[in-house]
């Protein structure tokens, strides 16, 4: 095992043992999970050249011996597919993709493995800072401690370089490994990032996590990643949200680009943002989100199960369909337990409960948290003074603006598939097992446990 | 103004910190600037030398504005904070040794404003053994139990109080024609040792190198874009105006009301004397409310800065809303700051407007260091491209470091041989 902090400054001689410079730093190929070395820089007085890694003999803490006879040196320039160890990597800004946090490399670990030299890990503790500051090792395991220098070598597949803080170098970094994670947890990563990497990693994130994650942000993060991101990408994200979310983080945009990404949107998506953004913000009608499933009271419950499987309405919406009558009027609602109980064949004229509680639009926030809390509702259907149903607000919605503060940060914006998983410790969903390596099991388990498990409770009504 | 979360300060748009928030971080530090040091600092001016040395405040207003320029400049174009830079552009020795200047810089700060605290409650007679471990374990509880954000905004309406200095310099009626030639012509002639100290210590409480860390943290954190460059670059030099206006009135204030006797302010309540001609005999009572207001503010303030700072630079974890056992170096930083500025303040013999001044003058000796980082780094076509400083805005920015240097070399040098002799 090698450390990168051992490694620059030392000298690199020819067969002969001469010194022909200093190595000033190292080049790694990327997109493998342990991407092998593939050559040196060495400095040698006022040049940087570039020595393929094939010509290196030995490479160890005294230097680099190069054989003479396969010596191909040139002139470095960077390419594509590579990094360089110390330019890009020591001393900048990384993201711990399994202990969901973003932390600053110290130092970088290589070691061979498959017969090449490859970058293993990264360090980001104290022994890191130690060895940087040119502390003999004796000095460096006395000062930091045997378990503590462990504990903070970030293996090289859990870690997503951000791009580079320097403005004419870009890194292409498909941000993979971010991709897997919650979008609670890789909200929590974005909102510690700066601007530049936040907009890096939306537009190289899938519609989908990106989507969810926008979700899951700080409102003033979100407003200003949108207005960062290009304005079609902005759109085509804001259509993959739900409406309601949607509207709310349109609703903070700045008039200009509000009306520009609102152009860009579907029409479809375009009439739902807009109609929830004509409602006060502290009422039902603000909170509540258009997407619903309503049926006529002559469907049947399996008409009723297509109709969500068409839909695919978010997790709390989808608790249950609503029942109305030719001019959109609330006549009652089925819940989906009793949807998947009731013969194929019943009517949800028939299933349905009469006289649902429902909430009015102008109703302010503070009686629909009440009324959420006092029925137990994971939602609750929206009419006007006519009784028409407009819409619906989940629980999640309905109680967060009574939240104490501390506690929103906390609370997911939407149920996730994972979050209804991980209600069971025993059936923890796949992703958080599979990457969870010996270190952080015990805090990957409880961040994803976070999600409040309701889907117990909430099912029943009263 | 007060970084507990920059973030969510600047993200609540009401109560009183609406105004401030709205205009912006350059003004909010340029008002922050004046805490205990400054108003002290600036009042001693004025008794000790009167009008005489007026001039050096268009010099540091100019220095101020061209500073927090460039700082502004870091954090919009870069998105980080100023260790982070220093961290990831010169690598871990450098930032250590920019930490330690950093952490010096704000313990003698620190000093200064618990002493700051006790000169003020010493107004009202209260023991200086009593103010300075009761202020500090105060600031203390209050940070890391989470209330201060709510008491925060008292602080900083107490330190409204400054403003009178305006009012008082107007009715003080100095001989403006004095006044404006003083602002206008530097002189340099007969010049005493204690008087150039002085000097440093107002380029010093001005230019303050925590002011630069914690306005690029601020701007960066507030995720101003690069199209809002301009305002934020006019929100900086405006603030730093703006800072210098308010000092040149606590001078001209104090220089007419004390200037006469040439020597230093000896106590809180005296310093006071400048506002009689606005308050009479209440302004003793406003100036230990505001002195008082300021200092707590700044407790907090500055040990957090460096905590924040030495954070960002060596990745531990930070943050006020973690729990102490979350974040054991963050709050250990900023505990032994808090207590080691009270134990300072507390040593017998000691006298806090000495402290005061004298903190303020390491400030200006650290000045240069700090100064030759952030020239360096807004200079740097790599890190900023095409916002990168041109070539005049270099040149006056390595010609600010060389003549701090220069004045700090000699004045210790001179101080070292006075000692000798």
């Amino acid at each position: 095992m090698l450390h990168l902090s051992r490694l620059i400054g030392r000298p690199v001689r020819d067969s002969s043992a001469d010194a022909i410079g200093v190595i000033d730093d190292l080049i790694a190929a990327v997109g493998t999970s342990h991407p092998p070395i593939t050559g040196l820089v060495v400095r040698t007085g006022r040049r940087r050249i570039y020595l393929g890694w094939s010509s290196v003999e030995q490479i160890d803490a005294a230097g680099a011996t190069i054989s003479a006879t396969r010596v191909n040196i040139s002139r470095f320039r960077r390419r594509e597919d590579e990094i360089l160890l110390k330019g890009d990597l020591l001393d900048k800004q990384i993201v711990d993709i399994d202990g969901r946090k973003v932390v600053r490399a110290n130092d970088v670990i290589l070691d061979f493995i498959d017969g090449a030299m490859r970058l293993v890990a990264v360090d980001v503790g104290t022994a890191g800072l130690l060895r940087r500051l040119g502390l003999p090792d004796a000095w460096v395991d006395r000062l930091s401690g045997e378990r503590s220098r462990v504990a903070s070598y970030i293996d090289w597949e859990d870690v997503d370089p951000l791009g580079s803080t320097i403005a004419s170098v870009r890194l292409r970094v498909p941000h993979a490994g971010l991709s897997e994670l919650h979008p609670a947890d890789l909200a929590t990563i974005v909102d510690q990032l700066t601007p530049r990497d936040r907009a890096d990693i939306f537009n190289t994130l899938d519609e989908e996590v990106a989507a969810e994650a926008l979700e899951e942000l700080e409102p003033e993060t979100r407003t200003d990643l949108l207005e960062d991101l290009e304005p079609e990408r902005a759109a085509d994200l804001l259509e993959e949200m739900s409406p309601d979310e949607a509207a709310d983080a349109v609703a903070e945009l700045s008039p200009l680009s509000r009306k520009e990404i609102l152009r860009l949107m579907t029409k479809e998506e375009r009439d739902d943002v807009q109609e929830l953004l004509a409602h006060p913000e502290k009422s039902a009608g603000g909170l509540m989100t258009t997407e619903h499933v309503a049926l006529r009271p002559q469907a049947t419950a399996a008409e009723a199960l297509a109709a969500i499987r068409r839909h695919k309405p978010d997790a709390e919406v989808a608790f249950a369909v609503y029942v109305v009558d030719g001019r959109r009027r609330l006549l009652g609602e089925v819940t989906l337990r009793d949807l998947v109980l009731a013969s194929p064949a019943a009517t949800v004229g028939a299933l349905m409960e009469d006289e649902p509680v429902a909430v009015e639009l102008l109703a302010h926030s503070d009686e629909v948290a009440r009324v959420v809390t006092r029925y137990g509702l994971v939602a609750v259907p929206v009419v006007d003074v006519a009784h028409r149903l407009m819409g619906v607000i989940t629980v999640s919605d309905a109680l967060w603006d009574v939240l104490p503060e501390e506690w929103r940060r906390e609370m997911p914006r939407r149920l996730h598939a994972d979050s209804l998983a991980a209600a069971g410790p025993q059936e923890l969903p796949a992703r958080a097992t599979t990457k969870r390596s010996t270190k952080s099991a015990p805090k990957s388990a409880a961040k994803v446990r976070k999600g409040p498990p309701r889907n117990k409770s909430s099912v029943k009504r009263g | 103004m007060a970084n507990l979360r920059l973030r969510d300060l600047f993200r609540r748009r009401r109560g009183p910190l609406a105004f401030l928030a709205v205009v912006g971080p350059g003004l909010i530090a340029g008002v922050a600037g004046n805490d205990a040091g400054g108003i002290t600092t600036y009042a001693t001016l004025g008794s000790q030398t009167g009008l005489r040395f007026l001039w050096i405040l268009p010099l540091t207003t100019l220095l101020l504005a061209l500073v927090q320029e460039s700082v502004a400049r870091l954090g919009v174009v870069t998105g980080q904070g100023l260790s982070d830079l220093i961290r990831e552009r010169f690598g871990v020795r450098w930032a250590l040794f920019a930490m330690v200047v950093l952490l010096l810089a704000n313990l003698a700060n620190t000093v200064a404003n618990v002493a700051g605290a006790a000169s003020a409650l010493a107004i009202f007679n209260v023991p200086i053994l009593i103010t300075a471990p009761l202020a500090a374990l105060t600031v203390w509880v209050l940070v890391v139990y989470g209330t201060y954000r709510s008491v925060e905004r008292i602080f900083l309406a107490l330190t409204a109080v400054f403003l009178a200095y305006i009012a008082a310099a107007l009715l003080a009626n100095p001989n403006w024609a004095t006044v404006a030639s003083s602002l206008t012509t530097p002189n340099l002639g007969g010049v005493s040792g204690a008087e150039m100290l002085l000097l440093v210590a107002v380029v010093g409480t001005t230019v303050t190198p925590y002011m630069q860390f914690y306005l690029q943290s601020a701007v960066a954190e507030k995720g101003i874009g690069v199209e809002e460059l301009g305002a934020a670059r006019a929100d900086a030099i405006l603030g730093s105006i703006w800072t210098n206006f308010i000092a040149a009135c606590v001078v001209i204030a104090t220089a007419v009301a004390l200037g006469s006797l040439g020597k230093p302010i000896a106590s809180a309540a005296e310093a006071a004397v400048a506002l009689e001609p606005l308050a009479g005999s209440f302004s003793k009572i406003l100036f230990g409310a505001g002195l008082f207001g300021a200092s707590l503010l700044a407790m907090a303030i500055m040990p957090l800065t460096t905590a924040f700072a030495l954070a960002e630079a060596f990745g531990f974890e930070s943050g006020v809303d973690k729990r102490l056992r979350e974040a054991p170096i963050f709050y250990g930083i900023f505990t032994a700051i808090l207590a080691i500025g009270a134990i300072v303040v507390m040593l017998p013999g000691l006298n806090p407007i000495g402290a005061i001044i004298s903190s303020q003058y390491l400030q200006g000796l650290f000045l240069p260091i700090v100064l030759a980082f952030i020239v360096k780094l807004s200079s740097s076509k790599a890190l900023l491209g095409e916002h990168a400083s041109p070539r005049w805005l270099r040149l006056i920015g390595w010609g600010s470091v060389a003549i701090l240097a220069i004045l700090n070399v000699g004045i210790v040098v001179v101080n070292l041989l006075g000692l000798a002799a």
